[in-house]
């Protein structure tokens, strides 16, 4: 290709400094995660004597103390909450996408604008007054505070997400399913659902990482150990270790350690599901 | 965007099922989205404390409060700052760079590296990034200090973070840091849908790169473009975990934009109707902005 060009000298100066750019983003994007898991071995005077270097003693301690200080918990609370968020919110939204899709009823277009319209609305606008509902009811420091608005925010664009996927899926098998005398539930979980495990798979991958790292909402709607998601729990771990660097980022690579092993391993499923919905 | 393919009026039987297909997802949007977002525009023309019950109507009060706030014009700048930087970093440098790694300059296994690599910062959660970034960013100790002693320009080392002028620009760079390859790799996919001849079309013709990009890449993706450019406009406006773990709002509120200015003010200066003030200020923005959008698609 180079070679066809009028100045091949500049063409190859050109991919030199190409390879420089894209080299230095690497490294400036994948070292502060080399530099977290390199200093989480250190104690706190080795980090301020040498940053950059490999630990001279590996303390491995610093992440059992890290992981004993509650990391444990907030990863459980996060998976719990994450879990039961998706769930919910993938269920919703496959059947608001299938009637949607396939159902003919009266306002249908004015309630897909009303589903979607909820994408452009941010947590805070909602924040206080979901903060009383939350105390008045007693849901106030319970799972249900983060799983609840966690799913009402997703929805929007969950359902568009699984919504132009089914658009793809031909009428004619579910006219063939009605003519053998399948109801509308019997052709949602037998033929449609089926076919959509791909785009679900998506789905459920962007929505698990938006649940995971949440903040607003835990921040606002929790205060015990016991229920603080992992996003929060980090923000209190981090306050209560400013002296203990060495621990301090045991816990924060602790606290990241599932997601970016699962990234690394399927990392091309990853990008892929999380960049659905780039082109409709 | 909806399509219009209703060919004969459902009759009310019809109507029932569908609406009973789509009620779960409605009545959830109804109770934590929709309704809370308007009973906050009612908050905000009230005067009262969290648990009290005690609400003096104040009527427009509270937004004229804001209105003559100082911090309320530096949030609302902070905002626009981090939304034009965004959309220059994560619209513009991120097309440049998905059309340069879907160039096939590269060979697919660097490009590949190079896309998870610049991938990786987004799937972080937002407050690790920022206290490693806060780490990072600590003078004499922190990693970035320390480049910059050992590179001899040790005259720019600041206390990024704790000085109000650069505050702001530090979280908003540690953004651009996490951000900038996510909407890199939604534009490579958009890139890809792209059909090829037409850049062969051009090659053969003799077209550089960068005619290529101009004449083919970007009219390609203009969909994309426009709707990254919202979503990132829209980020920009609701930022808030980033700046609250890093600054706080602070030094002495430099930082402030508006998300930690109602948060602060709802949950620690305990000013709820006031809070709802500036909450309602950001429903307004964001309505605004989706209108936009639905005008812009209709446009096309």
């Amino acid at each position: 290709m180079a070679a066809a060009r009028p100045f091949p000298a500049l063409a190859v100066l050109n991919r030199i400094l190409l390879w420089a750019v894209f080299l230095t983003l690497a490294v400036i994007c994948v070292y502060p995660m080399v530099w977290l898991f390199l200093n989480a071995f250190k104690t706190t005077n080795d980090m301020f004597a040498a940053t950059w270097g490999l630990p001279k003693v590996w303390h491995w301690e610093n992440f059992s103390t890290a992981w004993n200080y509650g990391i444990s918990r907030y990863l459980l609370n996060s998976l719990v909450v994450t879990t039961a968020t998706v769930v919910v919110e993938l269920s919703l939204a496959t059947m608001a996408a299938y009637a949607l899709v396939v159902l003919n009823f009266r306002a249908k277009a004015a309630i897909y604008t009303l589903i979607l319209g909820g994408a452009i609305l941010p947590p805070e606008v909602s924040l206080i007054p979901l903060f009383r509902v939350m105390a008045e009811t007693g849901l106030y420091n319970t799972y249900f505070a983060l799983i609840l608005p966690n799913v009402a925010f997703g929805l929007p664009f969950t359902t568009f997400l699984i919504r132009a996927y089914m658009t793809g899926i031909p009428g004619e098998l579910r006219e063939a399913a009605l003519m053998d005398g399948a109801g509308e539930a019997r052709i949602f979980r037998e033929v449609y659902l089926p076919l959509c495990r791909p785009i679900l798979a998506s789905a459920g991958l962007i929505s698990a990482m938006r649940v995971w790292n949440e903040f607003i909402f835990a921040l606002t709607f929790v205060e015990s150990e016991s229920v603080k998601t992992v996003t929060i729990g980090v923000m209190s771990f981090a306050v209560a270790l400013r002296a203990d660097w060495g621990v301090l980022m045991a816990g924060l690579a602790l606290s990241i350690l599932p997601i970016l092993a699962t990234f690394l391993v399927m990392q091309r499923q990853f990008v892929g599901g999380l960049t659905s919905g780039a082109v409709k | 965007m909806p399509d219009s393919q209703d060919p004969i009026r459902a009759t009310w039987r019809q109507s029932l099922q569908g609406w009973l297909w789509v009620a779960p997802a409605l009545l959830f949007l109804a109770v934590f989205v929709y309704g809370p977002a308007l009973t906050n525009i009612r908050f905000s023309l009230f005067s009262f404390s969290a648990m009290s019950l005690d609400w003096d109507f104040v009527g427009f009060e509270n937004y004229l409060r804001l209105w003559n706030d100082p911090r309320f014009m530096t949030a609302l700048t902070n905002n626009a700052a981090y939304a034009a930087i965004s959309v220059t970093c994560q619209v513009g440098i991120a097309l440049v760079l998905a059309a340069v790694l879907e160039a096939r300059i590269f060979p697919d296994f660097s490009a590949n590296l190079f896309r998870t690599a610049l991938f990786l910062p987004s799937i972080l959660p937002v407050v690790v990034v920022g206290l490693v970034w806060q780490l990072l960013l600590t003078p004499m100790t922190g990693l970035i200090d320390q480049i910059l002693w050992e590179t001899g320009l040790s005259s720019w080392s600041k206390a990024w973070l704790g000085e109000p002028d650069t505050a702001i620009f530090a979280v908003i760079f540690v953004s651009q840091w996490q951000w900038t390859g996510y909407i890199m790799a939604l534009f490579m996919v958009a890139i890809r849908a792209v059909p090829r001849d037409l850049y062969e079309a051009m090659e053969i013709d003799g077209a550089s790169g960068v005619q290529q990009f101009w004449h083919i890449t970007v009219p390609g993706v203009r969909e994309t473009i426009l709707i990254v450019t919202i979503v990132t406009i829209l980020g920009s406006l609701k930022v808030f975990d980033i700046v609250w773990v890093m600054t706080a709002g602070g030094p002495n509120h430099a930082s402030e934009v508006l998300g930690t200015m109602m948060y602060r003010a709802a949950f620690r200066d305990d000013m709820v109707g006031y809070s709802s003030a500036i909450a309602t200020v950001i429903f307004f923005i964001a309505l605004t902005i989706g209108l936009v959008q639905i005008k812009l698609q209709k446009d096309r």
